[in-house]
């Protein structure tokens, strides 16, 4: 008699429980606290890490104000994904992009990339069409290329994994083809399964 | 079985550094928000100094001290503001996860993304 009580009972409470600990979808804000973290995979709050200390770092440095014109000019090269994971590059660069040209102290040439393949093929074409017009070479060559790569080093003990991340980049003159500044930030999760906030 | 995993938490550390300073640090006076007090008496703040990079930029360094003689978790968020007190929006101000060891002092630096920005505020919460 009793266990016929306590069932339903039990089973009300454990729907109810369970209830507590789902969540419906909802807005977080991005990059917070209430981020999910994986251990195997870069996190949006990882890119935005990355990007803002080496943005501070190669402002702080100066390099890019002792060009002659300023504000700099910048290209961006190769940057390689050494991860198991197919990923956008761009989540890391375009940050740095933005961050640098509000910063007023960098553009980024649009018109220009890798094999000669430009960003912008429409800007491209206008600007070849106004040098053939007016005879005159208007483009402005980059004062610098920005390359790097994201590494990936993942480990294991027991339950246990860890993946370190180390995102570099080497800001080069391509005058010289000197680095005159290079950037790492490492970042470093570990845990036994992917979780909510930090 | 209690002890040892109590024991197991617990760290601290030891540093030795230079007495005469060569670089005495610009020190500015702070003004602090405490609404979490558990983490203040955990993670506390020793000072901030300031210098302005070769660039013009502000760049800001604060210097936090864990109390406890176990690791603390916590993160941090700089805000940047220009002369008329406006929020700079910042494409990556992110919110920094970190740790400080126990009896560590540690240092959080960061510069500002334009040479407008003349205040700031960091945000700190426990993880």
């Amino acid at each position: 008699m009793k266990h016929k009580i306590l069932l339903p009972v039990l089973a009300a409470a454990v729907s109810l429980l369970s209830a507590g600990c789902a969540t419906n979808a909802h807005y977080i804000q991005t990059g917070g606290t209430q981020s999910v973290v994986n251990i195997g995979q870069i996190n949006i709050q990882d890119y935005m890490q990355a990007a803002d200390t080496m943005t501070g770092e190669l402002l702080a440095s100066g390099a890019l104000d002792k060009v002659a014109n300023p504000p700099a000019v910048l290209a961006i090269s190769r940057i390689v994904n050494n991860t198991g994971q197919q990923i956008d590059t761009d989540l890391l660069t375009k940050k740095i992009r933005v961050a640098l040209l509000n910063s007023g102290k960098a553009q980024t040439i649009t018109t220009m990339g890798l094999g000669g393949t430009a960003e912008d093929p429409m800007a491209k074409g206008l600007q070849q069409e106004n040098e053939f017009m007016n005879d005159q070479k208007t483009t402005r060559k980059p004062d610098f290329t920005l390359s790097g790569k994201i590494i990936q080093l993942a480990v294991k003990a027991g339950n246990t994994s860890q993946s370190t991340y180390s995102f570099q980049l080497s800001l080069t003159d391509p005058k010289t083809g000197l680095a005159v500044w290079e950037g790492e930030k490492e970042i470093t999760k570990q845990g036994t399964r992917s979780s909510v906030g930090f | 079985m209690v002890l040892l995993a109590v024991a197991g938490c617990h760290t601290s550390m030891n540093t030795i550094e230079n007495a005469q300073k060569e670089g005495p640090r610009q020190m500015i006076s702070d003004q602090r928000i405490i609404t979490d007090g558990r983490l203040a008496k955990k993670v506390s703040f020793v000072g901030i100094n300031q210098t302005m990079t070769p660039g013009g930029l502000l760049k800001v360094q604060i210097e936090v001290l864990n109390c406890k003689r176990s690791l603390q978790s916590f993160s941090y968020q700089f805000e940047w503001f220009d002369a008329s007190g406006m929020l700079l929006n910042n494409v990556a101000s992110p919110t920094i996860p970190d740790q400080i060891e126990g009896g560590e002092s540690k240092f959080i630096s960061s510069v500002a993304p334009t040479p407008a920005c003349k205040d700031f505020r960091v945000k700190f919460i426990a993880n």
